[in-house]
């Protein structure tokens, strides 16, 4: 009977711990990463600046990561205006407004978004995994030993290294996906190459290309921030280190999502 | 000179550390014995301000640094050296670039020559030929420990602290290295501090042994005084020691 009453005020308590138990968790996790944040920021700000592994991650995140991303990103170009072709001419009848839709997605949208997941996978989780094994292997504690911070000698040279090569590689990606559009509305749509650009031209301003910048500004300096902030927390062994990147991927899958409505809601007054 | 005065670590609810009391003189090899899980390498990484302690004091030649900034604490940290459990060796970088890695930080006006000279002092020291262009992959376990240990020792440390140094290594190599520590310790002058399991190796080249049990420190004396002990844990951890050996301690 006991034992009853105790096992039925468990299953009526039991939601409560598990719920209270998460917001402790998500609570102590935020302040963590705004602790991190702030720290980071600092040591932005203030001299020494570590070029030379500044120069290395730009090799290491924008050199190696471009050809897939614009290889990857010239398909999803090619599939964006196939559907716009098919569905445009199923609702109005006809194609004329395609190239001027198309490109204004691939600035505000396609060109930004899909970099950022591209990078989200392979450089953010590469970040992760790095400086999570760094932290289980003690590497981290051994550069605190040699008077060198990490924050400064590993965070902040990624941090610039991923702006920059975001907004390098998504005007590549924006040129990319405008190449294959146009290669398609010439071969599918019966488009002539004059016949696209004066179709775009109608509908495109300059400030649909570089709000396209400024968000990939933004995701770029998202990405290796929740990478590093998970890296650094990394907890020992592989499972350790699995978790880790699995968080840090979904975490920045969904920052990058919530930061895009963010900044098109923002960009909106701005039209 | 190193004084901890009451110390105590606390990781949530789980209090490590409970008020720990140590002094270690100048050139003296301390080690630190007790089960795993007793808050032997949170004492380490108290010292060198890799943790920061719930209270007591961390006495450095008499100054306190156990408060100090991170900022700070880099300055402390030129004068102590540590080797961690793992070889902890920076992946990207060569043996040469690994050792070198601390000289050009800590003495930014060293001349490459002057580097070079330097790496290959302490490369060996701790008996490592023709391997400074390797990646710490392409070399075994054992050397990498002895590459971390010359890392350490390049910058010239007054104190040394090693955790568990010989873990994971087969026992060619951890005599090896024990002898390294003893030979490193003599001849730098250096003030040491070994956390570790081997209580043969304590007897063999420590000037005095502290036994750590459930973050307490539970024995503290020369060789000889342990071998006479009668706490239980120091008497489980003697068990290994045959009467010659004892007897020769003793003598």
């Amino acid at each position: 009977m006991i034992l009853g009453e105790r096992l039925q005020s468990k299953a009526v308590l039991w939601p409560f711990e598990y719920l209270g138990g998460e917001l402790i968790k998500v609570s102590t996790t935020l302040s963590r990463f705004f602790d991190y944040l702030s720290e980071m920021l600092i040591t932005l700000m203030t001299p020494p600046f570590r070029f030379k592994e500044f120069v290395t991650q730009l090799y290491l995140i924008g050199y190696k990561s471009t050809p897939v991303i614009l290889f990857s990103i010239s398909f999803a170009a090619t599939a964006t205006i196939l559907e716009y072709a098919f569905h445009m001419k199923l609702v109005i009848q006809t194609a004329a407004l395609v190239p001027g839709f198309a490109a204004l997605l691939v600035f505000r949208e396609l060109g930004p978004v899909i970099t950022a997941f591209l990078l989200t996978s392979k450089v953010g989780a590469g970040m992760n995994a790095e400086l999570g094994t760094m932290q289980i292997t003690e590497q981290v504690d051994a550069l605190k030993l040699l008077s060198v911070d990490p924050m400064r000698y590993l965070v902040v040279p990624r941090f610039v290294a991923t702006i920059l090569s975001s907004v390098v590689i998504v005007i590549f990606a924006d040129a990319t996906c405008l190449f294959f559009e146009m290669v398609m509305s010439v071969r599918h749509l019966d488009y002539s190459w004059e016949g696209f650009l004066t179709a775009m031209n109608q509908f495109t301003q300059f400030k649909d290309f570089y709000l396209g910048l400024v968000k990939a500004a933004v995701f770029g300096a998202v990405i290796p921030t929740i990478a590093c902030f998970y890296g650094f927390n990394t907890q020992p062994g592989a499972e350790g280190v699995g978790r880790s990147t699995t968080q840090s991927v979904v975490s920045n899958a969904v920052s990058i999502i919530i930061m895009d409505f963010i900044l098109t809601y923002l960009f909106s007054y701005l039209y | 000179m190193l004084e901890v005065k009451n110390l105590t670590k606390r990781f949530g609810s789980q209090e490590v550390l409970k008020g720990i009391s140590l002094a270690i003189s100048e050139g003296e090899i301390l080690f630190v014995l007790g089960r795993s899980g007793t808050g032997k390498s949170v004492l380490l990484k108290n010292i060198v301000g890799l943790l920061k302690p719930e209270s007591g004091q961390i006495l450095l030649e008499g100054r306190e640094i156990s408060k100090l900034s991170e900022e700070e604490y880099f300055e402390v940290r030129k004068m102590c050296g540590m080797v961690f459990q793992h070889p902890a060796l920076f992946d990207s970088l060569t043996v040469y670039e690994n050792v070198a890695f601390g000289l050009r930080r800590h003495f930014p006006g060293m001349t490459p020559e002057e580097v070079k000279k330097r790496v290959t002092e302490c490369l060996d020291l701790v008996h490592l030929e023709g391997v400074e262009d390797k990646l710490p992959p392409q070399i075994s376990y054992g050397m990498q420990k002895r590459v971390s240990l010359a890392r350490t020792i390049a910058v010239e440390p007054r104190y040394l602290l090693f955790d568990e140094p010989t873990t994971g290594l087969d026992p060619v190599t951890t005599n090896a290295i024990n002898r390294l520590i003893s030979e490193l310790s003599r001849k730098l002058n250096t003030t040491s501090i070994v956390v570790s399991h081997d209580m043969h190796c304590a007897l063999e080249i420590a000037d005095r042994i502290a036994v750590l049990d459930q973050g307490q420190l539970i024995a503290l004396g020369t060789p000889s005084e342990l071998l006479k002990s009668q706490v239980p844990l120091v008497k489980d951890f003697l068990a290994e020691i045959t009467e010659e050996d004892r007897s020769r301690w003793l003598s």
